[in-house]
């Protein structure tokens, strides 16, 4: 399996009123192809830093990010399609316009960019929905949409920074396991941030466990195990309970 | 504050002064009176050799704008609660005042000089018409934002109605209120203003009008000064108010 | 009754009541005629100037129009510029908020003496006047755009200029209409006040001038046929700001 995602010695710093803030430092991880890989971490861990400079919407300060063997220097739309913790779903654009957004940026002529949308509703569970505004849709519809508009660009690398944060827990499970079914249909490489230890061990074939503020690889667990995950099996709470004790600490020391 | 900043202002300002300057030498002296003219008028003016009853001019402005403002203040806040408290009459009375917020509010003006003459009181009647707008709207604003949940738990704390209006509603829209106050004021000033402009006898827009009658280009602009100083000290004490105002509500 | 029929039952009683009120006082001579007509006297009146009160409107109303033209353009073209540049902004900002706060009719007779008499200082003046709510709102509303929905363009590879078009435009739109409503009534008050000041051919010429002549039923008549005019133009304005804003359904 060929490293889709290489990621080497990265490191962020940010200037704030109160001094420079370290939010990576020395980061390096590597992404297969096909994978499901997490980034899992204590709040101001930097997680949403790393997954902005994979999208090239951040720059690094230090080190090299390659994706497919180019380097990354700007938003690469025709290999990475990111969804964010809001929406951002443009509120006067349909359902369907929503979708549509990445192919328009692109030039796709507006017959065939219905067209991908459209079939795409199926999936996403919005086939009626597709004239509605985003006022009219529920959280969880929203999240959908905003995940069906990374789709739609059809890139092989898809990053997802906490998309279900502001759900509900029941919301959270269903759209994960929802979120599985399009990822095992479209073969994509994902890279997803949670705060969810539960999200980490349903989802993933390797989730990375980052420490504390400045950020960097604590340790990296591989899940090789079929889905759908059998959460309560031995295996798994065994698992749950290394995340637990590996992340507990840099909680501890990131709520200092 | 930003060095970048300061220095594009200055170059703004040095740059029109400087224009203003340029042109108001070369051309028609009747017209373009560059700043180097305006300055010696504006002494003139204050040491009250161009117009020697300046002071009396500018206590009568002064007045009207008092007395309309004042009076603008009664009959906002009052028409304000009415609209406001009772939910018929607000629903009912509200779109005719917006359609009349619609209308140019200078066609009310000759009406009346026809009814008010040319002296203070038709100025006072239109800048008590100006101001009165803002101020209705902002307490009609101020009691749709109120949280109804600080009501709902005002109540379950046994407040009654006055009480729960004292405690909770005034403090709530106070600074939605204050702004229209201050916005009420700053129109108040323009409906005078305006009002002897377009026809009086006597006040600071007669002077401006007098001047630019006569081709007294320097005078008038100094007077325009004086006038906007007024103004601008006017505005300024609302703004200390409202930021006091402020203070008290966050 | 449900209240929708309760309100305009009592906005329909009050406007009559109103009205009959008016015409008793008026007949039974408890006041002066020459102040205070009748309105029967009123609607007679309007038959009278009827034409000439028209041609007058559209004479105010062609002026409006085209300060309004220009007012909109550079107010909603400076506005996308202050709004989009930072330091334009902060260093131009003391300016356009002191000349916002002006009144306007203090530099009327300067821009007279410059223009003449005439429509042009008439639409200056009225284009100036309609301009700054505009820039104003727009500079807000541009500067305000939502954050996230700038990065998700971004990261679908929006480039400048369809940051602009795809997010930046759709997104101020309603704060545009809301100025061009405030521009409509500011560009039309600019007018008037030219004509009355300088005795222009327009409706502000034909209101000072009945007032001048104290005919007080044409007055009011002259009045009344302007003031149903604007809340037309406005009232039209918002029907549009509805229609064009259905995606933000209760929001306004």
């Amino acid at each position: 399996m060929h490293d889709l995602i290489v990621v080497e010695g990265v490191s962020k710093r940010y200037v704030t009123s109160s001094g420079p803030v370290d939010a990576l430092r020395d980061v390096s991880l590597s992404v297969g192809t096909g994978e499901f890989c997490t980034l899992i971490g204590p709040s101001g861990c930097g997680k949403s830093t790393l997954l902005g400079i994979l999208g090239g919407l951040v720059g690094a300060d230090d080190g090299r990010v390659a994706i497919d063997g180019r380097p990354v220097d700007g938003p690469d739309p025709r290999r990475v399609a990111t969804v964010f913790q809001d929406p951002g779903l443009f509120p006067w654009r349909t359902t369907l316009e929503n979708v549509e957004f990445g192919l328009e940026l692109q030039g796709m002529p507006a017959a065939r960019r219905r067209r991908v949308a459209t079939d795409l509703l199926g999936p996403l569970g919005l086939r009626d929905f597709a004239a509605k505004y985003p006022r009219e849709l529920s959280g969880g519809m929203r999240q959908r949409v905003a995940i069906g508009r990374a789709l739609a660009i059809d890139t092989p690398i898809v990053l997802m920074d906490e998309p279900f944060g502001a759900l509900d827990e029941q919301t959270r499970v269903l759209m994960g396991e929802w979120l599985l079914e399009i990822w095992r249909r479209t073969r994509k490489t994902i890279v997803f941030v949670t705060h969810s230890l539960h999200e980490a061990l349903a989802l993933s074939t390797r989730v990375v466990i980052m420490t504390a503020r400045p950020g960097r690889i604590k340790s990296v667990l591989e899940l090789p195990m079929p889905y759908p995950r059998a959460m309560e099996s031995p295996e798994l709470v065994g698992l749950r309970a290394k995340l637990w004790s590996d992340i507990r600490d840099e909680s501890l020391r990131a709520m200092q | 504050m930003n060095k970048q900043i300061v220095l594009i202002r200055a170059v703004i300002l040095i740059v029109m002064l400087g224009a203003w300057e340029i042109v108001g030498r070369t051309a028609n002296p009747a017209l373009y009176v560059p700043p180097s003219a305006a300055i010696p008028a504006l002494g003139r003016l204050l040491t009250l050799h161009s117009y020697p009853d300046l002071l009396e001019h500018l206590l009568l402005t002064l007045r009207e704008i008092l007395i309309a403002y004042a009076m603008a203040i009664a009959a906002g806040l009052g028409a304000g609660f009415a609209l406001g408290v009772n939910r018929l009459v607000g629903r009912a009375y509200g779109p005719i005042l917006a359609a009349l917020y619609a209308v140019p509010a200078v066609v009310w003006y000759p009406s009346l000089m026809l009814f008010f003459g040319l002296d203070a009181a038709s100025k006072i009647a239109f800048g008590f018409l100006l101001g009165f707008f803002p101020i209705t709207l902002a307490v009609l604003a101020g009691i749709r934002q109120v949280n109804p949940q600080l009501l709902v738990v005002a109540r379950a704390f046994g407040a009654d109605g006055v009480t729960a209006f004292r405690k909770v509603t005034l403090p709530a829209m106070l600074f939605t209120l204050v702004g229209g106050l201050r916005t009420g004021l700053a129109l108040a000033v323009i409906g005078v203003i305006v009002g002897e402009v377009l026809g009086s006898k006597s006040g600071m827009g007669s002077l401006i009008n007098h001047a630019y009658g006569l081709f007294r280009t320097p005078d008038y602009i100094a007077l325009v000064v004086v006038t906007l100083v007024l103004i601008v000290g006017s505005d300024a004490v609302a703004a200390l108010l409202e930021r006091r105002a402020q203070r008290w509500t966050e | 009754m449900n209240e929708t029929v309760r309100v305009r039952v009592v906005q329909l009683l009050s406007v009559a009541a109103l009205l009959i009120a008016w015409e008793a006082v008026a007949r039974a001579g408890w006041v002066d005629p020459l102040f205070v007509p009748a309105p029967s006297a009123v609607a007679r009146a309007l038959g009278r100037i009827g034409a000439a009160a028209l041609a007058g409107l559209g004479e105010t109303l062609l002026k409006a129009a085209i300060a309004y033209v220009l007012a909109v353009v550079i107010g909603v073209g400076g506005g996308i510029l202050l709004g989009s540049v930072r330091p334009l902004r902060q260093a131009v900002n003391p300016f356009v908020i002191a000349l916002y706060g002006m009144p306007k009719i203090l530099v009327l007779p300067w821009i007279m003496l410059f223009l003449g008499f005439g429509a042009t200082p008439a639409v200056v003046y009225a284009t100036i006047h309609g301009v700054f709510p505009i820039l104003v709102l727009v500079t807000g509303a541009v500067r305000d755009v939502d954050a996230t929905l700038v990065t998700v363009a971004r990261a679908f590879g929006a480039r400048r200029w369809q940051l602009y078009w795809k997010v930046v435009l759709p997104a101020i739109v309603p704060t545009v209409l809301a100025g061009m409503r405030l521009g409509v009534v500011f560009c039309l008050l600019g007018v008037l006040v030219v004509e009355m000041f300088a005795g222009l051919r327009g409706m502000g010429y034909v209101l000072s001038s009945l007032a001048n002549g104290f005919q007080a039923p044409e007055l009011f008549a002259a009045t009344a046929l302007v003031s149903a005019a604007s809340i037309v133009i406005v009232l039209s304005l918002d029907a549009l700001n509805d229609r064009l804003s259905q995606w933000r359904g209760d929001l306004r």
